[in-house]
């Protein structure tokens, strides 16, 4: 059994990593659509077309389950840690406030979207596309803002005796820890969104040849596109990231980097290597600058550093490695422009690297929350309040935790079976109906490029 | 009138939004498990097309109420909290399943044949959980006035009265959509269906008025019953356009009585909602922004609920 306060964290980390999974989708997906409405509708193209309303319908799945799973966060905040939202839920008021119209106009404007392809002039229906893309991506800042602040808290205003009297509300908006977070989850979204989707379709390449028409390739290329050309951004974010949280959150850095104590010319700790001075020149270029390490943080003040350390290397492994596949898909497009070497469908491998890429930015995205949460432990407001202050005096927490891991066991069940009879459907041919004009297939395209 | 003032206001309004719109698609749970007799099949359709389009939107309203409550009455939020875990956690579950559910079975079978196996299934999930949250709110809500726990009759009236308000507005929705679509018969299934359930909830809005710590506003109790009663008169003469409007105000009125007896308390006899306010440099700004969001939001709102009436032409 469960102690309160594991099984309170446990189930913050469980609904927090299951809404993350959903929302990430719910902010890069919109962008796909929009962009294959767009096409469909610019060059009369039924395929980019069919790929829209095929992405509609699993994103109103995936919205849904988004949208509960959401709700659970927000009430949750109060029935884990009721003190953290009596003394901080103003504190974070603007950017929750902000984030619920966002929702709101997301919500309105997807309902509009989903079921008004027969009711709106098409040029309506693609313009009810764009509010869903920019609030679903504000929606994610905005709730980062607020985890941003967490990290590191401004704006907390304190009477003649310490204590705490009132907190800035713009306070989330400026904290240092907030450009760099953003960013990175906005770019996170997207690359979760892309490799997902091109998975799909260079599984159903490798499952069945045939599958490499026009449809397939759309799908592939969209998903591809959008993923990899943020894999190197991401990587720059990344290291920005990394300096913020050195210069606001030493205990975190310590504990991500694995810097036992504090020295000059530190090496960094990769998996079982040791890099000599390697940190240093990273974080400073200077191969003997000093890093503070774990021993300057009070042992009371220490996060677990063994799970923060693992967790922040998976993160940077699969990010560079996601920076490899980018360089190799983009140097196989670039071989087919220019020199007309195979479609880059035709490279079973790079199919097969596509297919199996789905998963990894959401592994990296999981690994970068326990980076964040965990790295941040002992605090939930770093260096203001202890998480221990914030939980709440009910008792029997650990039944929540079963129930919660439960449902979400069984709705994730059900919703694999819906997607893969989703993704199942009848797909359009290359040859559209005779009063379209007719969009080259593969084949000619390649032979205008030779 | 204070920011604070203001807000609490605000908070009022997002709920009655919740209860008016939201509840409905509740309140279609309970005729998705009592649908029978000839036009079955329909009925459980016309709920389907009717909500699908438009209850995520509709949810929100709830989320909009949680992020109002924390953010201008964070000490009310956190005392809720701890009151209220029990019946705020089974109604987080009934959302939970009802929403999943819902997508599950309107998704079942995406292109038409055999639906995923496990459908059916979802569907009755759908129609328990339904009922389940706004029983628990219902509960939640009583447990306030009488101050102590669930197993009191005040809480569980306010569970039934729930349930039967969320029914009855989703059968006179449900009539004013049949009849839009032109289908006289199925309107009229929901049309009896709206007025036994409208005569349970009057009954039980009667009974709370003497089971409540402190007198109702006279205000509210004729407005509350002139709403009831017209509502079931405009249904019997099958005017649902007005009906829905009217049935949509006896359900509010009965929310707003709610709000008027527990006023000026959090939880009666405890906690005083004015002493858990925000300050007031945090409040003036997000009053502002609230006030400036709803006016964005709303009429986009009314666009949506328009466009997606359900139609006489299935898609
Ligand atoms: C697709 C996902 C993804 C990828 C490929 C990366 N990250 Fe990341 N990372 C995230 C997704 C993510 C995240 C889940 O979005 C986090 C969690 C909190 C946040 O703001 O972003 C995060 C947090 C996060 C933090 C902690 C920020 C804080 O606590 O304030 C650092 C230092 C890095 N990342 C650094 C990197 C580096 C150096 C990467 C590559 C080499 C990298 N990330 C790739
Ligand atoms: C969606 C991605 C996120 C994931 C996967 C995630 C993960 C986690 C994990 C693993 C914990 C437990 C840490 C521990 O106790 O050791 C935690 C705690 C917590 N997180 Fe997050 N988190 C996410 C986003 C956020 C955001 C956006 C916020 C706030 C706006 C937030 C607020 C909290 C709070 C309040 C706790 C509980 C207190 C604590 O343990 O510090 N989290 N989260
Ligand atoms: C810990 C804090 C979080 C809370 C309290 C929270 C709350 C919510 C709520 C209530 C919803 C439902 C809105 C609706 O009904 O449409 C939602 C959806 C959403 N959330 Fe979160 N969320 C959290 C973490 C995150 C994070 C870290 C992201 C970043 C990617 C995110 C992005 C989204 C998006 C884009 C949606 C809308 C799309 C969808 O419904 O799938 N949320 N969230």
């Amino acid at each position: 059994m469960l102690d309160n306060l594991t099984a309170a964290r446990e189930q913050m980390a469980l609904s927090l990593s299951f809404h993350i999974i959903f929302a990430v989708l719910g902010v890069g997906l919109p962008w796909l659509m929009l962009w294959a409405r767009w096409q469909g509708l610019r060059k009369n193209d039924p395929l980019w077309t069919a790929l829209a309303r095929r992405w509609a319908k699993a994103g109103g799945i995936l919205f849904a389950i988004g949208a509960v799973s959401g709700t659970v966060l927000s009430v949750e905040f109060g029935l884990l840690w009721p003190k953290f939202m009596e003394r901080f839920g103003s504190a974070l008021s603007l950017p929750f406030t902000l984030e619920s119209f966002a929702f709101f106009l997301e919500a309105i404007f997807f309902g509009l979207y989903l079921y008004g392809w027969d009711r709106l002039p098409p040029k309506v229906h693609l313009a009810c596309g764009v509010p869903v893309a920019i609030a679903g991506m504000a929606s994610a800042l905005f709730v980062t803002t607020a985890n941003a602040w967490m990290n590191g808290p401004v704006g907390l205003v304190k009477d003649s005796s310490g204590k705490l009297v009132a907190a800035e509300p713009l306070g989330p908006f400026m904290a240092a820890t907030t450009p760099p977070q953003i960013v990175h989850i906005g770019l996170a979204a997207l690359m979760c969104t892309g490799l997902a989707t091109s998975a799909v379709y260079a599984a159903a390449m490798l499952r069945n040849p045939a599958k490499r028409d026009g449809y397939h390739c759309r799908g592939l290329a969209a998903g591809a596109v959008l993923g990899l050309a943020a894999a190197p951004l991401q990587v720059i974010v990344g290291d920005w990231a990394a300096r913020v949280v050195y210069a606001k959150q030493p205990a975190k850095f310590a504990a991500m980097e694995d810097v036992g104590h504090t020295q000059s010319g530190a090496p960094l700790h990769v998996g079982p290597f040791e890099l000599p001075r390697m940190l240093s020149i990273m974080l400073k270029f200077d191969p003997n600058a000093r890093i503070a390490g774990m021993d300057s943080i009070p042992a009371p003040d220490r996060p677990p550093a063994a799970i923060v350390h693992l967790s922040f290397d998976i993160m940077a492994g699969l990010g560079s490695a996601l920076v490899a596949l980018a360089v190799w898909g983009g140097w196989a497009a670039w071989r087919h422009r220019r020199h007309g070497a195979a479609h880059p469908t035709e490279r079973r491998w790079l199919l097969r690297a596509l297919a199996c890429a789905g998963p990894v930015p959401f592994m990296a995205l999981l690994a970068g929350w326990i980076v964040t949460e965990v790295g941040r432990q002992p605090w939930i407001v770093y260096r203001v309040m202890r998480t221990t202050e914030a939980l709440t005096p009910r008792g029997g927490l650990y039944v929540y935790f079963y129930v919660t891991f439960a449902i979400y066991l069984t709705l994730s069940i059900a919703l694999i079976a819906i997607l893969r009879r989703i993704a199942r459907g009848p797909t359009p041919r290359d040859e559209p109906p005779s009063d379209m004009p007719q969009p080259e297939p593969i084949a000619a395209r390649q032979a205008v490029a030779a | 009138m204070t920011a604070a003032n203001g807000l609490a206001l605000i908070v009022l309004a997002g709920l009655s939004a919740y209860a008016v719109l939201g509840g409905a698609d509740f309140g279609a749970g309970l005729w998705e498990l009592l649908a029978s007799g000839p036009r079955k099949h329909a009925q459980r359709d016309l709920l389907d097309r009717a909500m699908g389009p438009v209850w995520e939107a509709n949810h929100v309203w709830l989320i909009f109420v949680v992020i109002a409550l924390f953010s201008g009455f964070p000490g009310a939020f956190a005392a809720l909290s701890q009151h209220l875990l029990v019946p705020i956690s089974l109604a987080l579950l009934g959302i939970v399943l009802r929403g999943g559910a819902f997508a599950f079975r309107h998704y079942g079978a995406p292109y038409g044949g055999d639906p995923v196996k496990g459908t059916r299934t979802w569907g009755r999930v759908f129609a328990i959980a339904s009922l389940l949250t706004p029983a628990c709110f219902g509960v939640a809500g009583g447990q306030l006035l009488s101050g102590g726990d669930a197993w009191a009759p005040l809480p569980l009236l306010g569970g039934a009265l729930a349930v039967l308000c969320c029914s009855y507005l989703a059968a006179t929705y449900l009539a004013a959509d049949a009849a839009g679509i032109g289908d006289a018969a199925l309107a009229n299934d929901f049309r009896i269906r709206a007025i036994i359930t409208g005569i349970g909830a009057g009954g039980l809005a009667v009974v709370g008025l003497t089971l409540v710590p402190g007198p109702v506003p006279l205000v509210i109790v004729f407005a509350s019953s002139a709403s009831r009663v017209g509502s079931l008169m405009l249904l019997r003469w099958r005017r649902y356009t007005l009906a829905r409007v009217a049935a949509a105000t006896a359900a509010a009125t009965v929310l707003w009585g709610w709000a008027a007896v527990l006023h000026p308390w959090v939880i009666v006899g405890g906690l005083k909602l004015s002493e858990t306010a925000a300050p007031a440099s945090t409040a003036n700004v997000v009053f502002a922004v609230l006030a400036v969001g709803l006016a964005i939001v709303t009429p986009c709102y009314a666009w949506m609920l328009r466009v997606l009436r359900p139609r006489a032409m299935a898609e």
